[in-house]
C-alpha cells in the first residue's frame, strides 16, 4: 500500500492542470472501482481443492497453521499439505512476496491508518483513529493471507504494549502500530527495540517524553527505562538493579516528541505537518555526565548516543534472549514451557544476534513444539478471527464483532497496562459463555456486519462430516459427530467445542 | 454445586460496586444546598434552594425536595456526601472531564477496568456489566465487560434459535475435558443457570418500587436482579444524563432528580439485606458556577457532590466541610472549588471491595488521601 500524504498531494501539484488531470484521473480510477473501497466480496471462493484434514488427530500441517496463522480457512490445509510445511513456513517468512490483493480491498477504506507523516493524523477526528486502527487490525487478521505477520504483530503488539489511551497515542499508536511493530515483526530485535524507544506513541505513553533533566536537581523520569529492562528486556528477575533503572533514565534523558501546536519548550510554532509528533532530541535537557548501565561505562559527553548504547547493552543481555525466548515458548509451545525448548530458542535468537526469523525457525525445530498441538487456549481475538476464517465470513469487523471482544476483555489495543494481554489460559476461561454465544450467532448470521452462507459451505466441502473437518482441523471424534448431530446447530457446537477452544 | 468457590482472601466476600455517572455536569449546589449559607441566596436569587423546602441534612446542607427518597437512606446512616467533589480538569470541557475522570488521570484504560484487574482473574463471565450500548471509559481495558440493555442478552440462545439438547451436548463435549476445562465449562453452565433463572417478571423485594416507565429505574432493577442471583456481579455501571443545566435548570433538573432519587431508593429497599455488600456511588464530572445566569441556569463550573449508599459505610456524614462561597474562596469565574478529588471517595470504597493494596496502580501518579468512608 502506497503512503498518502494529502497535504502534498494538493499543495505540490506542478500546476493547476496537471492537478485537476491527476484528480480526474483518481476518480475514474475510484468511480472504476467502487467496490474495492466498500470491502464487500472478501470471502474467498470455494473452488480451489478443499479436501479438509484426513488424520484424526492434529498432523503437524494443522497444528503449523493452528499456531501460526489466525486458524485456516477451507482449503488451507489443502494448500499447505501440498506444498510441504517448510515451504509454507518460508513462504510466510517473507510477507512482502505474498499478493494479498483481498486484504487491501478489505482496508483500502481506512486509508487513514498508513497517513504519513504522522501529523496527519492530528486533523483527524481522535475519537475515530483508535476504532478505525482496530478495524484494520482485525480486518487484516481475517483476509490478510500474510498469516505468520499478522500473529507476530498481534505478538509484538503485545510485547510492546501501547494503550492509545493515553495522552496522543491516540494518534500516534497508528504510526507505532506501522513504523515499528509492522515495519519490524520479522526484522531484527534490536532495531525494532530502538524503533520502539523512539516512537511517539512509546515516548508518551510510558513518559519518556517527560524525562528531562534542565537543571542538577531535576529527577529524570524513570517510567520508560524500568518498563525496557523489566517488560521489553531482559525481565523483572534479569539481573538489573534499581541503580540501571537510574542511569538508564539518565542516558535517555532529553529525548522528547513535539507537542501539536508549539514545541512545547522553545514558544516556537511548529509547521503542523513537518514537525507536529515530531520525535527530538534536545540536547540541553540530556544528563551528560558518565553513567554506568548493566557493568558497562558509558563516558560523559555521548549525547544522543547513549540512547544507542543503552539498547546495544539490553538487546545483547544473555538475559533478553532468554525473557524473549521464554516469551515466544509461552506464546507458540505452551503456557509453561520446557526449559529445553526455550533453551533452543535462545540459543537461535543469541546466534543470529536477535534475528526474529531465525529464532523462529529455532522455536518450530524443537521436538516440544511438534509435540504440543492442541495444548494452547485460544485468546478471544484469536478465537473469533479463526471461526470467521472457517466459516469463510464475509465481515466489516466493526461494532458486532468489537462488542464480543469487549465481553471477552481482548480488544485490540485495549489493554491499560505496559505488560499486554496475559498469554496463559488461565486469564480467558470465564469468557467461554461469550465464546458459545458467539458460535451461535455466527452460525446463525445474527452478527451485525457479518455474514456466511452455511450450506454453501458445507456443500463446497463436500458435506456435515467434511465440514467438521474443516474447522476442527482433524477429523471429529464419533463423540463430536455425535453430539453435533443431536445439538440441533452442527456449525454452533463445533465453534463452541472446547477443541477450536483450544490450538 | 457450588460456583466461584474458588475466592481468593482479599475477595472473600463477594461485593457488588455499582457506579452512576451524571453526564452533563450535574449543579451540586441545588442537590445538596447549603441553606444556612447566605452567600449562596445572594449568588442564587432566583434559583437557590429554599431552607423552608430543602431535607434538612445537618446545620449546614439540605436535600432537594426532588431528592427526598434518599431521607430514609440519610436517616439510617446508609448516605454519605461529599461537595466539592471533582477532579482536577479545569478546562470546563465535559468530554475532557469525563474522560480524566473516568480514566483514573491522565492513564491509559478505565480506573473500574484497573480496579477488576487488580482483582486477579475475573471468577464470572459477567463479573462487569455496563447498561450502555458501549462500555464506558471507566471500564475500558476490563478483564470482561459486558454493555447490555436487557438480561435476555446474557441467556446462551436468544429469541428465535432455542435448541433444546444444543447445552446438553454441549456440556457432553466439556466433560471430557482437561479439569480446569471441566470447571471452566461447569462455572459457564453455573452462571448460566442463574441468570435463565432470574424471574424478570417477579415484582421487587421488600415493597419496593420502580418506576415503570424510567429506564434508569429499570436499569437498576436489572443491576438488583443481578446481585440477587449471585452470578458473580463484582461491578456494574449505568448513566443518568441530561445535567447540562444552562437554561431554565428547575424544569430541567427536577424530574432528573426525582428519577435519581427514586430509583436509588427504590434499589436500596430491593437489595436491603444485600446493600451490607452493596455499594453505590454518583458521580458527575463536574459542577457548575456559582452565580447564576440570566436564563435561569448555570454555566460550568469545577466542584460538585458526590453521593455514597451502601450498608455498612459510615453514612449520615457530609465528606470534608463546608469553606463558604467568600470570593476568595471561589475559583476562576465564581466557581465552587474542588476539596475532595474524586479519588478520595473511591479508594477507601476500592480497599473495602478487595483491593486495599493496589489502590496507587488504580490511581497512579496521585498521592491519595483516601476518606474516611467506614467506621
Amino acid at each position: 500500500m502506497s503512503t498518502i500524504n494529502r497535504r502534498e498531494f494538493v499543495v505540490t501539484g506542478v500546476g493547476a492542470v496537471a492537478l485537476s488531470a491527476a484528480i480526474f484521473k483518481s476518480v475514474q480510477g475510484w468511480l472504476g472501482e467502487a467496490g474495492q473501497y466498500l470491502g464487500t466480496n472478501l470471502a474467498r471462493p470455494l473452488h480451489a481443492p478443499l479436501t479438509p484434514p484426513s488424520a484424526t488427530d492434529l498432523d503437524p500441517v494443522a497444528h503449523l497453521l493452528n499456531r501460526f496463522t489466525f486458524g485456516p480457512g477451507p482449503g488451507d490445509h489443502a494448500r499447505v499439505s501440498a506444498m510441504g510445511t517448510e515451504d509454507f513456513f518460508n513462504e510466510q517468512l517473507e510477507p512482502d512476496n505474498i499478493d494479498d490483493a483481498v486484504c487491501d480491498r478489505a482496508i483500502a477504506r481506512f486509508s487513514e491508518a498508513w497517513w504519513e507523516p504522522l501529523g496527519e493524523a492530528y486533523e483527524e477526528d481522535d475519537e475515530a483513529l483508535t476504532p478505525l486502527l482496530r478495524r484494520v487490525t482485525l480486518l487484516r487478521a481475517i483476509y490478510s493471507k500474510r498469516q505468520l505477520l499478522e500473529v507476530m504483530c498481534e505478538f509484538w503488539s503485545d510485547h510492546f504494549n501501547v494503550d492509545p489511551g493515553k495522552g496522543d497515542c491516540r494518534f500516534a499508536k497508528i504510526d507505532d502500530d506501522r513504523n515499528v511493530i509492522r515495519a519490524l515483526a520479522l526484522g531484527n530485535f534490536r532495531n525494532m527495540l530502538r524503533a520502539s524507544a523512539l516512537s511517539p506513541a512509546m515516548l508518551w505513553y510510558l513518559d519518556g517524553r517527560a524525562n528531562t533533566r534542565l537543571t542538577p536537581e531535576e529527577k529524570p523520569n524513570e517510567n520508560y527505562a524500568r518498563e525496557l529492562m523489566e517488560l521489553h528486556t531482559l525481565g523483572v528477575h534479569g539481573g538489573y538493579t534499581q541503580i540501571d533503572v537510574m542511569e538508564v533514565a539518565r542516558c535517555l534523558t532529553g529525548w522528547t516528541v513535539l507537542a501539536k501546536k508549539d514545541d512545547g519548550f522553545s514558544g516556537n510554532l511548529l509547521s503542523p505537518t513537518k514537525d507536529r509528533a515530531k520525535v527530538v532530541f534536545r540536547q540541553e535537557a540530556h544528563d551528560d555526565g558518565p553513567k554506568r548501565v548493566l557493568g558497562q561505562d558509558i563516558p560523559a559527553g555521548l549525547g544522543e548516543e547513549d540512547l544507542d548504547r543503552v539498547i546495544d547493552i539490553v538487546a545483547t543481555h544473555p538475559s533478553t534472549a532468554r525473557f524473549l525466548a521464554g516469551k515466544l515458548c509461552a506464546r507458540f509451545i505452551a503456557d509453561e514451557p520446557p526449559a529445553v525448548a526455550v533453551a533452543a530458542v535462545e540459543q537461535g535468537f543469541t546466534k543470529s544476534r536477535g534475528d526474529l526469523k531465525t529464532t523462529l525457525r529455532a522455536l518450530i525445530a524443537t521436538p516440544e513444539f511438534q509435540q504440543s498441538a492442541g495444548a494452547k487456549f485460544k485468546r478471544p481475538i484469536h478465537f473469533i478471527v479463526s471461526a470467521l476464517r472457517a466459516t469463510n465470513a464475509q465481515t466489516d469487523a466493526g461494532r458486532g464483532i468489537l462488542s464480543y471482544l469487549e465481553r471477552m476483555g481482548q480488544v485490540p489495543f485495549g489493554y491499560p497496562t505496559p505488560d499486554g494481554y496475559p498469554v496463559a489460559a488461565e486469564a480467558w476461561h470465564t469468557t467461554l459463555l461469550w465464546r458459545w454465544k458467539f458460535a451461535l450467532a455466527l452460525s446463525n448470521n445474527k452478527i451485525a456486519g457479518t455474514s456466511i452462507q452455511r450450506d454453501k459451505l458445507t456443500n463446497a466441502l463436500g458435506g456435515d462430516d467434511a465440514l467438521m473437518a474443516s474447522v476442527l482441523n482433524r477429523q471429529g471424534s464419533e463423540t463430536e459427530s455425535d453430539a453435533a448431530l443431536q445439538s440441533g446447530d452442527r456449525l454452533a457446537l463445533l465453534l463452541a467445542s472446547p477443541a477450536f477452544q483450544h490450538c | 454445586m457450588s460456583t466461584f468457590g474458588h475466592l481468593t482472601k482479599e475477595r472473600d466476600t463477594p461485593r457488588t460496586l455499582v457506579v452512576i455517572f451524571l453526564r452533563g455536569a450535574a449543579d451540586g449546589l441545588t442537590l445538596v444546598a447549603p441553606i444556612v449559607d447566605d452567600d449562596y441566596h445572594r449568588l442564587r436569587p432566583r434559583l437557590a434552594v429554599k431552607a423552608a423546602d430543602a431535607v434538612p441534612l445537618d446545620g449546614t446542607f439540605g436535600l432537594h425536595p426532588k431528592l427526598a427518597a434518599l431521607e430514609a437512606a440519610w436517616k439510617d446512616g446508609d448516605l454519605a456526601i461529599a461537595h466539592g467533589a471533582g477532579g482536577e480538569s479545569d478546562t470546563r470541557s465535559h468530554f475532557e472531564a469525563q474522560d480524566l475522570m473516568e480514566h483514573g488521570g491522565p492513564v491509559a484504560g478505565g480506573w473500574l477496568a484497573r480496579f477488576l484487574r487488580a482483582r486477579g482473574p475475573v471468577q464470572s463471565p459477567l463479573a462487569a456489566v455496563a447498561l450502555a450500548p458501549t462500555l464506558p471509559a471507566s471500564l475500558s481495558g476490563a478483564p470482561s465487560a459486558a454493555a447490555f440493555s436487557s438480561l435476555d442478552e446474557f441467556s446462551l440462545m436468544e429469541g428465535a434459535e432455542k435448541l433444546p439438547s444444543f447445552p446438553q451436548q454441549l456440556r457432553r463435549l466439556y466433560e471430557a475435558e482437561s479439569p480446569t476445562m471441566k470447571t471452566a465449562a461447569a462455572n459457564t453452565f453455573e452462571a448460566l443457570r442463574r441468570i435463565e433463572g432470574i424471574d424478570r417478571k417477579a415484582s421487587p423485594e421488600h415493597g419496593a418500587e420502580y418506576e415503570a416507565n424510567d429506564s434508569f429505574a429499570r436499569g437498576l432493577r436489572q443491576i438488583a436482579l443481578l446481585i440477587k442471583a449471585d452470578v458473580g456481579l463484582d461491578a456494574a455501571s449505568i448513566d443518568l444524563g441530561g445535567w447540562d443545566s444552562h437554561f431554565t435548570q428547575q424544569t430541567l433538573l427536577a424530574p432528573l432528580m426525582s428519577r435519581l432519587a427514586n430509583g436509588l431508593a427504590a434499589f436500596r429497599q430491593d437489595l436491603r439485606p444485600r446493600m451490607a455488600t452493596t455499594t453505590v456511588v454518583v458521580m458527575t464530572e463536574f459542577g457548575r458556577r456559582v452565580g447564576e445566569n440570566t436564563a435561569f441556569g448555570t454555566d460550568h463550573g469545577r466542584g460538585s457532590a458526590m453521593f455514597v449508599l451502601g450498608g455498612d459505610i459510615r453514612g449520615g456524614q457530609i465528606i470534608g466541610g463546608w469553606p463558604g462561597l467568600q470570593p476568595d474562596t471561589l475559583e476562576g469565574p465564581g466557581d465552587l472549588p474542588v476539596w475532595n478529588n474524586y479519588r478520595n471517595i473511591l479508594s477507601p470504597i476500592l480497599a473495602r471491595h478487595g483491593t486495599p493494596d493496589s489502590l496507587p496502580d488504580i490511581f497512579p501518579d496521585y498521592e491519595l488521601s483516601p476518606a474516611n468512608l467506614y467506621r
